[in-house]
């Protein structure tokens, strides 16, 4: 049993910088769990010190049912694999992922073995006794990756492994290590800032901002409904549109309001809480793909529609980004449509009121 | 108005270089041919002289003195490099390591490579006669300079090239060792690599270039070894700690041996080249391509 348990979890630097200031999160058994946030979050803080190459300040954490505070990287029965690789350079690809092995002793058998099926997994067999500077970029990432197989680890430690490969290699090898901890069936702990690997390789996802935990939830529950503004506009590309709305009440309906739009809150996305904002400035929050302006959408909400005009068309092959300026505020529409717009022209869409987001204006907490 | 070509900027060039050129061949080129030539004479530093051919090498083979200056100047390199390469590279991971005070011990350790050797060699001498022997007495009754001593002066002479020498090849070390990214540590961290296993299979391999150079470097300056000796037994007691350098300096210029010692300046220089290019290729081959 490999379940990871951050309890209280403080890390406080030498110079009083707190980076963690109180962590608390669960990572299942066997699960893939990804750190995901903006630089200096504290996400590769958090997958260090379960690593043990960063000390604890106070609370607990345990691996399985055991206390690790104190424990030497080597004893906790961890592998990791570092964003720079950090292959030995003076080691054949061979000694590279064999030295864990011979450390422990294993017998020379056991080692040729399992090296060489990890080599196969991986594709690596025929530069075995290839030195790390002989390898391409994926190649070493893969060896990094053969290096920490061997060693059947309960928890598999990833920090940023991808950032330093090239855009194609980066997805071939995002499918490759899902693939890898269904084979290996292990818990997976992965730190990254790109939100895509986060949406494509997690069970759950855990978004970080300045040491805290903003939402810790599978990666289509954080889309579907991001805890708070940070959450919101962190994970999706292009980034969620915000702006900002009356709510009102009318009977038992609550109408969204602004210059240009007036419409009612469907049923479903209202809740008990939506009274005591009512007559307040809320933040409305509208994915790209959530604005319309094919004719059957435009149709459907017409009082939920605005005109813009568009400052940027962007075609990217399988779909279309529209940038305009709404009240202030940059936004994107995007479309998996063909049109014929161009920069200046201004055009009505539409709101897909069924997938809009209300956020508390103040403390940015999510409130539909 | 003339147009600057660009034959006269290469011509600035020239003009920096010349006066280099000339004065190297002036004081160094110049009396390395000369001495060269007078190795082939049995000139004696002043008077007239003759050919000998190569009298004076096949001499040097036989020659008591310069055997036994051959023996002392190896054993005191050999046991120099070992000293030095060893002390100054557990002194450069000690202050490599997060310690207090770092910079300021750095900046100790490489005072005694900003002294002159003569300098250090009067200061050795001083306690070597005084201090130390007094010390002796304090604690076992009696006490002697160890410079008097033929057993043991050349130990002394070993202190003191190795003190020196260690600030230099210190720094080199610290050096080398900054260039092992902290990650492969870590990695080796998780490995299960640690304190000698982690220094064998990791640190040394990964530093073997500037290992190299160290030990090329200390080899090279102690086979040199000349000032200590000056400063501290002049060779002797009893020619016990006669050096090449200092034999070929000593019966060179006030010895009559002019001609002579030039043929073992030129024996002791092709030596060195040879051990020195030995060095380089053996441990090239140790050496990884990073």
């Amino acid at each position: 049993m490999a379940r990871i348990s951050f309890q209280h979890v403080e890390k406080t630097y030498d110079n009083n910088v707190t980076v963690v200031p109180d962590l608390n999160l669960d990572i299942k058994d066997k699960e893939f769990v990804v750190l995901v946030g903006p630089s200096g979050c504290g996400k590769s803080t958090t997958l260090r010190m379960i690593a043990g190459l960063e000390s604890i300040t106070s609370g607990e954490l345990y691996i399985g049912d055991r206390v690790v505070n104190e424990l030497q990287p080597k004893d906790r029965d961890i592998a990791m694999v570092f964003q720079t690789y950090a292959l030995y350079p003076h080691m054949t690809v061979y000694k590279n992922m064999a030295y864990a092995l011979q450390l422990k002793k294993t017998p020379k058998d056991e080692i040729d073995r399992k090296v060489k099926h990890a080599a196969e997994i991986l594709g690596l067999t025929e530069y075995l006794n290839r030195k790390p500077r002989a390898l391409s970029g994926g190649q070493r990432q893969r060896v990094a990756l053969g290096r920490a197989m061997v060693r059947n680890p309960e928890v598999f430690l990833l920090d940023e492994p991808l950032s330093n490969l090239d855009a194609k290699l980066r997805t071939e090898m995002r499918a490759q290590i899902a693939k890898l901890h269904k084979q290996l069936d292990t818990t997976f702990v992965y730190v990254t800032h790109d939100q895509t690997e986060a949406m494509t390789m997690a069970d759950r996802i855990v978004v970080m901002n300045k040491g805290v935990i903003q939402q810790f939830d599978t990666p289509a529950h954080i889309y579907d409904h991001p805890a708070n503004l940070f959450v919101a506009t962190f994970i999706g590309s292009p980034k969620m549109n915000l702006t900002d709305v009356l709510l009102e009440k009318k009977g038992n309906t609550y109408y969204i309001k602004n210059e240009d739009l007036h419409f009612a809150i469907p049923a479903g996305k209202v809740n008990a809480t939506f009274d005591q904002y009512v007559g307040k400035t809320v933040t409305l929050g509208i994915r790209p793909e959530d604005l319309h302006i094919e004719k059957i959408m435009v149709d459907t909400y017409p009082d939920a529609i605005f005109n813009a005009t568009l400052d940027l068309v962007e075609n990217t092959g399988s779909e279309m980004n529209l940038y305009f300026n709404y009240h202030g505020k940059d936004m994107i529409l995007k479309t998996p449509s063909r049109f014929d717009y161009k920069d200046g022209d201004t055009i009505s869409m539409a709101i897909d009121k069924n997938k809009i987001h209300l956020f508390d204006k103040e403390t940015g907490k999510a409130i539909s | 108005m003339k147009k600057k070509s660009k034959l006269d900027f290469d011509k600035t060039y020239v003009w920096m270089t010349i006066p280099l050129v000339a004065l190297f061949f002036l004081f160094n080129t110049y009396p390395l041919i000369k001495g060269f030539l007078y190795s082939f004479t049995n000139f004696r530093g002043y008077g007239s002289y003759q050919s000998v051919g190569l009298r004076n090498y096949l001499d040097l083979f036989t020659d008591a003195r310069v055997d036994h200056s051959y023996l002392f100047t190896f054993g005191v390199a050999i046991c120099v490099t070992i000293l030095v390469n060893v002390i100054s590279l557990v002194l450069a991971l000690g202050l490599n390591s997060k310690i207090k005070f770092k910079s300021g011990l750095r900046a100790l350790y490489f005072v005694p490579n900003i002294l002159g050797a003569l300098v250090v060699g009067y200061i050795f001498n001083y306690f070597f006669t005084y201090i130390l022997p007094a010390f002796e007495k304090m604690l076992f009754g009696s006490g002697s300079s160890i410079l008097a001593s033929q057993k043991w002066a050349w130990v002394a002479i070993v202190i003191v090239c190795a003190w020196q020498a260690i600030a230099m090849q210190t720094i080199i070390y610290i050096s080398g060792l900054q260039t092992v990214p902290e990650d492969v540590y870590e990695a080796g961290a998780i490995d299960g690599s640690s304190g000698w296993t982690k220094f064998r299979t990791l640190t040394l391999p990964l530093i073997l270039p500037f290992v190299t150079i160290n030990l090329v470097l200390t080899m090279k300056n102690a086979l040199m070894v000349f000032d200590q000796i000056m400063a501290l037994t002049k060779g002797g007691p009893a020619q016990s700690t006669e050096s090449i350098s200092y034999l070929i300096y000593n019966n060179g210029m006030s010895g009559g041996q002019f001609g002579f010692q030039s043929a073992n300046a030129v024996l002791f220089f092709v030596v060195i080249v040879l051990i020195s290019i030995f060095q380089l290729k053996f441990m090239g081959k140790k050496e990884e391509q990073l």
